[in-house]
């Protein structure tokens, strides 16, 4: 079983974000569980998408408890919360920053990979919308096969700007698939 | 979602709107409430494009939904409403007198916590706090389960001319998306008749309801609803057999999962079961005869049936995703009524695990299985999680 925790503020893109990614696996024949949690549907306050993908149906109704990968929006949302919890050193923890990884190396024992998709995500015209550049990004570090899907999937589920959005997943995808991160 | 498949990427709440969206019912009066409002937002939706045909009636509360429900019922129709929480305790009055008018209703509920604190989370507490009302309950683990339920209920309400409620849990059910392979048009045509109730109010017929009656014309009115709660069992079973033929999906009014030879069995509802069928094949593996007991079926309880299959069972633990001050969990206390008297009858373990929808794993619950092995059950509810 592959589980992802992906976790932004509200109004960020993080659920649809995890619903983005659970399209692509069901769409490939995987079974997968996708659900959202928050503390209420307020803008700025953390919200987490739990992904699990497995080739056989998934029965557990619990909260992930050691990740494969954690997709972090904002670094700030590393501090005091509870994002890292079940980190272990098989986690990949991919952070939306402009800093190299290094800077959260004294985060824990685990795998860091930092991606400034707030740039990438400019640069194709989506202002802070860095959704589906951080998809693009997770499914790059996974070795995801299936790229023309990806493509599909990003641009049937963007509301606006469907060709900057495949756009910016498809370049977050390259960086992060050629450990350029 | 694939268009060219009945198998769609579905939350548990969507799931249910696609089984109300093909009975099509002819009035849904309506209020929102989180986690609940998705399934009414997309019955809306259906209905804007021209695919649901009923009336759909926005009230000012949950209490005016029911009302216009039970009124809407009276007068020979099918009605589906639903609703969570606070919305269906604002209810509570009118719930019974659903089940007293005899108002075949379906409604969902999403189990959400209930204030005070406020919070959003999955906790049974809600609907299992309505279990005197007179209504069917069942209690769904997963999307597929819930839209396969609500077709099922349809037919049982207006089988017996009792109200429905279908229920499932706040996120790890209604907001969870997972694959669910709906019903087609043509099975559901084939599966619900049309419903032609005996007495409806009908100018052209003249009749009433709600008159003031006797001390024994009501205490008679009170068996007669007893007596067709007793018929449930029975029709509910015939419902899911029917369907698992003509879909070839079924759930029982119970489960029983990997039981053979158990002498420990996990007794739980709703989306605990798919956890605990993980722990009990982690259990099994380590040659642990462990088994998984479900209570789809709440009202009516079982009673016959859970006799029967915990006789001789050495010990039960229950796993209660909901909470009464003063007794307990509710499903404990349920089995402890159920099992009184019983030769044979199980030690029996009530756990509180998950209540406000703390996290239970299956690692959890192996761990709670281990510890109730080596003891002795208190009288009371423990709480674990």
């Amino acid at each position: 079983m592959l589980q992802f925790i992906i976790q932004g503020r509200g109004g960020q893109g993080a659920q649809l974000a995890g619903k983005l990614m659970a399209d692509m696996f069901f769409q490939e024949g995987k079974d997968v569980l996708v659900y959202a949690t928050y503390g209420g549907a307020r803008r700025g306050t953390p919200v987490s998408s739990s992904l699990r993908v497995d080739d056989k149906p998934i029965r557990m109704r619990c909260d992930i408890e050691h990740p494969d990968i954690i997709v972090c929006f904002d670094p700030s949302l590393l501090e005091g919360g509870t994002l890292l919890k079940g980190a272990t050193a098989q986690t990949i923890v991919l952070i939306n920053s402009s800093l190299p990884a290094e800077e959260f190396a004294h985060l824990g024992d685990f795998k860091v990979v930092t991606i400034d998709a707030k740039t990438i995500a400019k640069k194709h015209q989506l202002g802070r919308i860095v959704n589906t550049t951080l998809v693009g990004a997770a499914l790059g570090l996974i070795d995801y096969a299936n790229v023309d899907l990806m493509e599909k999937v990003v641009g049937e589920t963007s509301p606006v700007k469907v060709q900057n959005n495949v756009a910016a997943c498809m370049e977050g995808y390259q960086v992060a698939s050629e450990g350029s991160c | 979602m694939k268009a060219d498949s009945n198998r769609l990427l579905l939350s548990g709440n969507h799931a249910v709107s696609h089984a109300v969206k093909l009975v099509n019912p002819n009035v849904m009066p309506v209020y929102p409430i989180t986690p609940q409002t998705p399934i009414l937002e997309l019955i809306t939706e259906f209905h804007a494009a021209g695919e649901m045909t009923g009336e759909i009636m926005t009230m000012e509360s949950e209490h005016s939904a029911m009302a216009a429900a039970i009124t809407a019922s009276l007068t020979g129709v099918r009605v589906f409403t639903a609703t969570a929480s606070q919305g269906l305790l604002l209810m509570h009055e009118m719930l019974h007198y659903a089940a007293g008018a005899r108002a075949p209703i379906v409604m969902f509920n999403v189990n959400r916590t209930l204030g005070s604190p406020w919070g959003f989370w999955p906790d049974q507490t809600d609907s299992l706090a309505q279990r005197d009302t007179g209504w069917i309950q069942y209690y769904c683990e997963n999307g597929q389960e819930s839209h396969d339920t609500t077709l099922q209920a349809f037919r049982v309400a207006e089988q017996v001319l009792l109200p429905a409620m279908v229920i499932h849990e706040a996120f790890y059910v209604s907001h969870s998306m997972e694959a669910v392979e709906l019903a087609t048009q043509d099975q559901v045509d084939a599966y619900l008749p049309d419903f032609n109730p005996p007495h409806r109010l009908d100018p052209q017929i003249g009749e009433s309801w709600g008159n003031t009656v006797s001390q024994v014309m009501f205490q008679n009115h009170r068996r007669d609803m007893g007596d067709a709660m007793e018929r449930v069992l029975q029709v509910a079973k015939k419902a899911d057999q029917e369907m698992k033929e003509l879909v070839g999906r079924g759930y029982g009014i119970h489960e029983q999962y990997r039981c053979d030879g158990a002498e420990f069995i996990i007794a739980t509802m709703g989306s605990m079961t798919g956890t605990v069928r993980d722990a009990v094949d982690e259990l099994r593996a380590d040659g642990l005869p462990v088994g998984l007991f479900k209570i789809k079926l709440f009202r009516p309880f079982p009673i016959a049936d859970v006799r029967e299959i915990l006789a001789g069972i050495p010990k039960v633990m229950v796993l209660d995703r909901n909470f009464a001050p003063g007794t307990g969990g509710i499903l404990y206390q349920e089995l402890k009524a159920a099992l009184y008297g019983l030769e044979d009858a199980p030690e029996i373990h009530g756990y509180l695990a998950g209540v406000g929808g703390t996290n239970i794993t299956p690692a959890a619950i192996k761990e709670m299985v281990q510890s109730a092995m080596g003891e002795k059950p208190s009288a009371h509810s423990v709480w674990k999680g």
